[in-house]
């Protein structure tokens, strides 16, 4: 068999057991609300002054018990969970009322995906460059410094560095304003909508963006990076590539940083679930609007539907990306996979 | 006889670890945070108690020490918030590692002794729980145990996914061992199974167990933190993730009260450097391939 195809089959099984894991772990767990919890959920609602008819109460309680898994045979109930699970419809959101909640989760992804991807790609492709050349340069006063500021940065979670930013940039120097980031609707017709919205987007995730830039390039990408070429470099091809004189550039980029990227790729599809929880509460930090934001309102107010939407929305695509990285993003940096028959 | 050859060793450990720089320093932030939480056995029972200071006031000394760090919203005095909240939250995270992290080894070990059918199963179960994202599922945990949640049980909920990281890292440390050749010399001698685990592997494996237990104390407050910022932590109990919490909910930020901000900030940073400056000489000592980076 192609050794891609075997890469493949072995992702996808850890894909769909993972899912499984995850689905299970949620369903069991709001099986444990007793059902008394929704009659006290709709009656906090009542006295949140939402007016509600009674043919509407009695549709929420149902969703409600839906919801939980607590009505027809064990069987259903599963069942039931399941489709919810897989498809998102999580009925009614209580924020936006008669709204499904899948829509108003769908309208605020975009910022989180659109956040994510930029701040994790440029933090991994920063992070291995600079490992790479610090590593080249092992002895420079910079390197040091570089090397010392990345084991403080490292540990140090993204939402308290964004506090610690917030308090320096939007307090002390007042630079970025912190008011919150309303969001307008993403309809891009004409160049100039384009432009709009990228403007927009600029001045809500900029503090974000570089709080989680700075503390993952810097942090955990930079240490590891470093450390996976240092290795590197006592391997044989490449000791060999520099008696041979091969200009240090090229040794660099195509002997070791070629070289890490197999590890680093696993490294960050291993991470995925890690960043995205990290970027969910520097969202609410920065009020943001993304999931975090929303889930946020959600839990406070006890909006079931739209907290288990994201939930779900983020275990599901925090998975598939998470595959996709690890059998084709694999596949185009691992030689070994692509080439051998 | 031989528990002093065990502490002999375990004393040379500790003297060669000693010589990494970031070692001392390590070892010193965490003893002055431990020796801060610990003045929280001394604290007044009316700290917990709201409007008992006046509010809002900045840190004054006077001849208690009450209101050294000033005094919250609430009416209540930063100081004895803060040593109580550090405590919890250490607590927090040693009983987090101390759960998550030995399952982490038991089926680190299991998994990389065992062959065949059960050795996929082992892999797919610790890799599925190393790539599940951990939060949301510990916000529908938290969900849906808010009720009786205390600081008690919050790491139980923590190592639902604590152990899965260290699980993995034990597998591949175990694996290496085992393929070595006095592994094979020992069980060609005729020595048992169980003895060749306990004796031969167990003691590469320690090492790297501590610095997986780190990992996890660190984990573990962060987890804590997170869940708190949601206001999903245990809000009446004093942790430094539920006094972030407060911060933002009276908005404490826009209104330049400095001196509630800064100190869960600066201890908790200050937690996460130590812890992680003591792992990193930990496993710098064990992979000598990376000793060559630390004077």
């Amino acid at each position: 068999m192609h050794p891609f195809v075997k890469h493949f089959i072995n992702r996808t099984i850890v894909l769909v057991v993972t899912l499984f894991i995850a689905f299970n772990i949620s369903y069991f767990l709001l099986r444990a609300i007793p059902t008394s919890a929704v009659d006290t959920m709709l009656n906090a609602i009542a006295q949140m002054g939402q007016r509600l008819d009674p043919e509407e109460f009695m549709r929420m309680r149902q969703t409600l018990l839906e919801l939980f898994g607590l009505t027809g045979s064990p069987l259903d109930q599963y069942l039931s969970y399941l489709r919810r699970f897989f498809t998102l419809d999580f009925g009614a959101s209580f924020i936006v009322f008669p709204r499904p909640a899948r829509e108003v989760v769908l309208r605020y992804l975009p910022w989180t995906v659109g956040l994510l991807l930029f701040t994790t790609v440029i933090s991994w492709s920063l992070g291995n460059i600079l490992g790479v050349t610090v590593s080249f340069a092992k002895n420079r006063y910079i390197s040091r410094f570089l090397e010392n500021l990345a084991i403080v940065l490292y540990p140090i979670p993204y939402y308290v560095f964004s506090l610690a930013l917030i308090y320096i940039f939007a307090f002390l120097i007042p630079i970025f304003t912190l008011s919150p980031a309303t969001m307008p609707a993403i309809r891009i017709s004409t160049l100039h909508d384009l432009l709009n919205v990228v403007i927009h987007l600029m001045k809500a995730a900029s503090l974000p963006a570089i709080s989680i830039i700075v503390i993952s390039a810097f942090g955990w990408w930079f240490i590891s990076s470093r450390n996976l070429s240092l290795v590197a470099m006592t391997e044989d091809y490449v000791i060999y590539a520099r008696l041979r004189g091969i200009d240090v550039g090229r040794i660099r980029r195509d002997y070791v940083l070629r070289g890490i990227m197999v590890p680093q790729v696993t490294a960050l599809a291993l991470a995925l679930g890690a960043i995205f929880s990290g970027a969910l509460v520097t969202e609410y930090i920065f009020a943001y609007p993304g999931l975090g934001s929303l889930l946020y309102q959600a839990i406070i107010i006890g909006d079931y539907p739209i907290a288990l939407t994201i939930l779900s929305l983020s275990m599901i695509g925090v998975t598939l990306a998470t595959w996709f990285l690890d059998t084709f993003v694999y596949y185009l940096v691992d030689p070994r996979i692509r080439y051998a028959r | 006889m031989y528990i002093n050859t065990r502490i002999r060793v375990f004393i040379d450990v500790l003297k060669s670890l000693s010589r990494y720089g970031r070692f001392r320093v390590g070892i010193a932030i965490i003893a002055i945070l431990i020796a801060l939480s610990l003045i929280s056995l001394a604290s007044p029972p009316r700290y917990k108690q709201w409007y008992v200071y006046p509010k809002d006031r900045p840190p004054q000394l006077t001849s208690s020490i009450d209101m050294i760090l000033g005094t919250t919203t609430n009416g209540r005095s930063v100081f004895w918030i803060m040593v109580n909240a550090l405590a919890n939250s250490l607590c927090i995270g040693l009983l987090t590692a101390l759960i998550g992290s030995h399952i982490g080894l038991l089926i680190g070990l299991l998994a990389g002794i065992s062959r065949g059918k059960t050795e996929l199963g082992f892999i797919l179960l610790i890799d599925s729980f190393v790539v599940l994202p951990g939060l949301p599922i510990l916000i529908v945990l938290a969900l849906a145990l808010k009720q009786s949640m205390t600081i008690h049980t919050i790491p139980l909920i923590l190592s639902v996914i604590a152990w899965a990281w260290p699980a993995r890292n034990v597998r591949s440390i175990a694996l290496s061992v085992m393929s070595r050749d006095f592994i094979t010399i020992a069980s060609f001698s005729g020595i048992k199974f169980r003895s060749i685990l306990l004796y031969e592997v167990m003691p590469y494996v320690l090492g790297w167990h501590l610095t997986n237990f780190i990992n996890t104390i660190i984990w573990a407050i962060g987890m804590e933190t997170a869940l708190a910022i949601f206001g999903l932590s245990i809000l009446s109990e004093d942790t430094l993730g539920t006094m972030l919490y407060w911060v933002l909910n009276f908005n404490a930020l826009f209104r330049g009260l400095w001196w509630w901000i800064l100190p869960p900030i600066v201890l908790l940073i200050l937690i996460f450097i130590g812890f992680y400056l003591i792992s990193v000489s930990v496993s710098t000592y064990l992979n000598p391939r990376l000793r060559g980076g630390v004077a």
